[in-house]
């Protein structure tokens, strides 16, 4: 009685004293920790802990269990089934019904250390082991190769009476690539896997989980090869493209074939106008003689039927009451054929209503045939082109004789009656035309140009003379058109020679030495003004001397009447035509044209036109 | 010499103290954890849905066994007999509720002990079945281990309903079985004809009492939910 006393009070004495004692080296045991437990089939389970600290002493560790309900103390019936720090339950110890209450205990010869308890629910802690017989094999959909991986759930598991169900995942890589591809397969034991790259090594990896607990090791992996195989869309697609390429081609070598046409029909070449014979490159040279040689045509004056063609409208001489009237429209054309001399210059002036010097020379011509009647006897007809040349030539002669004189060229231009605005344009055409053709002189035409407001009659006369004769009447203008041009030339060469009072013979072509007059015969029903030579009539004054004095038919004017005043003038001296130069003095040129007796012919014309009285200086009172 | 043996129980106690605390201070646990969880205890709800589901699973397996033994043993003519005459179902004398009205009017209390009889009463007649089996020839493997696996998961199906009863009841129970050994007899070694007769009688009156189980079981489940809505 007395040892067992003592035994009890030295056991207390141990447990009192124990946590003062302080041993240098030896100590109880550190505190284990359990660290996991795990079921595989939810039949068993096993539990390990981590031992604490050994304190220099041999340890020694128990596991002890308590079921939920009940408070009797179990210790683990195995603790080497599963290994070192285990404790192994087996089937007749494991119940699906009640939580265990697990602990571990360290033991060494200095004490006890007690771990903190764990509660276990089998169903919990259940991890699989992982599939087994993982079979992976290529199979062909369609000539497109897929994997098809099939397994068996771990041999210890029953899934088969349903008393654990497991799910499945499954991971692919290819071999070189370090990224894995997971797919979850739910209950199936088989799964497929497509989009594979042919010619590729593949790994393919199982796990399972049962629906409350935790995921098991991955399978070994199972290697496969996928064969190579071609892409057959890729192969369409190849064809595809081979085939448009190749229509692409030809389309490409049409296009180079046909490309002239199709350059013309998507760009059409701008037309431009162009003078037969007429040469560029002499122009260059400046031999203007052979230019305008090689303009001439010989086939000039062309036929009535070319003239029709060539012209768009008829002209539409028109006579006002007025002479001022007259005057200013045959300023207005002046200017107007004036203006559009100046701008061509160049042979390929493009215009369309133009285009023929004729049609230009016409309209010029009938503004100036109101005024220019009394000069039409004197004059001689030459080609256009012979005139334009000799102009060109009297020009070029006297250019600073017809200085002076040449200012009156305005004014002789602008009395001319606009008939129309048509007309009118194409007076100023023809105004351009002529200008053009004869090539004047840049002092010349700058004149005229500057002076639009001058007129003298004597100029626009013949020029319109010949204008408007040699547009309308080619059967007329035939005998005639040496008169008109010598009667141009002539007027050049009056105004040269109203400066100098000398006849410029060599300038004129013999063609000028006979100088025919035309009067206005009548208008035809077309409106065209019809002229017939007149020689030797006697009311034209002045038989056709160049040097002296001439009378020259002008055109006065158009009346009402749609009648053409046509007037002569007799000029004896220049000097009084001089004033002419000027806007302002219409009484001088008038003097002077009025120095002629004004014979008024009375021819009627049926012509249309528009005089402009302000610009006209000379006419009104002749 | 008990007061030796009362101190060396006591210091186990004294040794074990915190051992003690951790259980006295129960943690009503809900949630669903892997691995250490903290719940000293299952829920209500899980056991009652282990229970069910240990029994589905039961039920299940006892009628693949039972097609089996049927296929195998028994001619087409006697199969359309069943329980005809011959052998009643060992489990016809236990007060156990078979028709609706019965089962709706029962308590959970006698659910849960109807249960318990069932299946406390099944233990012994499978284990029977079990060497009955082996002696036939040409008894394949797998019938031989579902009604192995069937006796199995009884026992454990027992322990379960045992300790639902005494989570739901809160009342201790008595593990002594009914007295089934006077349910069951062993004749001795029957006829082949007879014995094969027997085993699918048993087989087959076993198949509707884990169905008949199931069914008590689903209905107490029920009823914990909603009392009205069960049938």
């Amino acid at each position: 009685m007395m040892k067992k006393v003592l035994e009890v009070i030295l056991l207390l004495l141990l447990l009192v004293f124990t946590p003062h004692a302080k041993g240098t080296r030896y100590s109880p045991p550190g505190k284990p920790a359990l660290t996991r437990c795990r079921s595989p089939e939810k039949e068993t389970f096993t539990c390990w802990w981590e031992p604490g600290s050994d304190g220099g002493l041999p340890t020694t560790y128990a596991l002890y269990y308590r079921k939920e309900s009940s408070d009797t103390v179990y210790e683990c019936p195995d603790y080497h089934t599963a290994g070192e720090n285990s404790c192994f339950f087996n089937k007749n110890d494991t119940s699906i019904w009640v939580n265990y209450n697990i602990t571990v205990v360290a033991t060494n010869a200095l004490g006890s250390t007690f771990s903190d308890p764990v509660d276990i629910d089998v169903v919990y802690i259940v991890k699989p082991n992982p599939p087994e017989k993982v079979t992976v094999t290529v199979m062909e959909d369609k000539g497109w190769p897929f994997i098809r991986v099939s397994w068996e759930p771990p041999h210890k598991a029953d899934t088969r009476s349903g008393w654990i169900t497991l799910i499945y995942e499954i991971r692919v890589k290819l071999e070189e690539e370090n990224e894995w591809e997971m797919h979850l397969a739910g209950q199936q034991k088989m799964f497929n896997i497509f989009s594979l790259r042919s010619g590729g090594t593949y790994l393919v990896q199982v796990r399972c989980k049962p629906d409350h607990g935790f995921w098991s090791e991955w399978s070994s992996s199972s290697y496969v090869k996928v064969p190579d195989y071609f892409h057959r869309e890729k192969s369409v697609w190849i064809l595809i493209t081979v085939f448009c390429a190749f229509i692409f081609l030809i389309l490409t070598w049409l296009l180079h074939m046909n490309s002239h046409s199709l350059k013309h029909y998507i760009l059409p070449p701008v037309p431009g106008p162009k003078i037969k014979g007429f040469d560029k490159q002499l122009l260059k040279n400046g031999k203007s003689e052979e230019v305008f040689s090689a303009l001439v045509v010989s086939d000039f004056p062309p036929t009535s039927s070319n003239y029709e063609d060539l012209l768009v409208e008829y002209l539409e001489v028109y006579i006002p009451e007025e002479q001022e009237l007259m005057l200013e429209k045959s300023m207005d054309l002046d200017v107007s054929c004036l203006k559009s001399e100046g701008s061509t210059s160049d042979s390929d002036s493009g215009r369309g209503s133009c285009d023929s010097h004729t049609l230009l020379m016409h309209k010029c011509g009938v503004a100036k045939e109101e005024e220019r009647q009394a000069e039409e006897a004197r004059r001689h007809q030459k080609d256009w082109k012979e005139e334009a040349s000799t102009y060109a030539h009297a020009d070029m002669v006297s250019p600073d004789m017809s200085s002076g004189r040449v200012k009156t060229w305005p004014s002789v231009f602008s009395p001319l009656p606009r008939y129309s605005s048509n007309q009118q344009g194409s007076l100023e055409m023809a105004k351009q035309h002529y200008l053009s053709d004869s090539l004047f002189p840049p002092s010349s035409k700058s004149s005229y140009h500057t002076q639009p407001g001058h007129g003298t009659t004597e100029a626009l006369g013949p020029s319109y003379w010949e204008c408007g004769l040699s547009n309308k009447q080619p059967h007329l203008l035939h005998p005639e058109a040496q008169a008109q041009r010598q009667l141009q030339a002539h007027s050049h060469d009056n105004i040269s020679s109203i400066g100098r009072k000398q006849t410029p013979d060599g300038l004129h072509s013999p063609a000028l030495r006979s100088t025919e007059y035309v009067e206005v015969q009548r208008v035809n029903e077309e409106d065209m003004v019809l002229l017939q030579p007149v020689s030797g009539r006697g009311d034209m004054e002045g038989y056709p001397q160049m040097p002296h004095g001439e009378d020259y038919s002008k055109v006065k004017g158009v009346d009402r009447d749609n009648m053409l005043l046509l007037q002569r003038e007799v000029r004896e001296e220049t000097e009084n035509c001089d004033t002419l130069s000027t806007v302002t003095t219409t009484q001088k040129p008038t003097a002077c044209i009025h120095s002629a007796m004004p014979v008024q012919e009375e021819t009627v014309l049926g012509v249309n036109g528009y005089i402009d009285t302000a610009t006209i200086c000379t006419l009104p009172t002749c | 010499m008990h007061m030796m043996r009362a101190i060396k129980q006591g210091q186990w106690a004294v040794l074990l103290w915190p051992y003690l605390l951790a259980i006295s201070i129960p943690l009503d646990c809900r949630d669903e954890q892997g691995g250490l969880s903290r719940c000293p205890s299952i829920s209500q709800e899980k056991l009652l849905d282990r229970v069910i589901q240990h029994a589905e699973l039961i039920y299940r397996v006892s009628e693949e066994s039972c097609s089996l033994f049927e296929e195998m043993f028994i001619p087409f003519p006697l199969q359309l007999q069943r329980n005809q005459a011959g052998y009643p179902c060992i489990t016809k004398a236990l007060p156990i509720p078979s028709s609706k009205s019965e089962i709706q009017q029962i308590s959970d209390k006698w659910l849960l002990h109807s249960v318990l009889m069932l299946v406390q009463s099944w233990i012994e007649p499978l284990v029977y079945l079990q060497t009955t089996l082996d002696r036939y020839d040409g008894v394949p493997d797998m019938l031989l281990n579902k009604t192995k696996w069937v006796s199995e998961k009884l026992i454990s199906l027992e322990q379960g309903v045992v300790v639902l009863i005494k989570k739901m009841l809160d009342e201790g129970m008595m593990t002594t079985t009914y007295s089934e050994q006077s349910l069951f007899q062993d004749d001795g070694q029957p006829e082949m004809l007879e014995s094969v007769m027997r085993d699918y009688t048993l087989l087959s009156c076993f198949k509707k009492d884990a169905h008949k189980m199931e069914i008590l079981l689903k209905l107490l489940k029920c009823r914990q939910n909603d009392i009205y809505s069960c049938a």
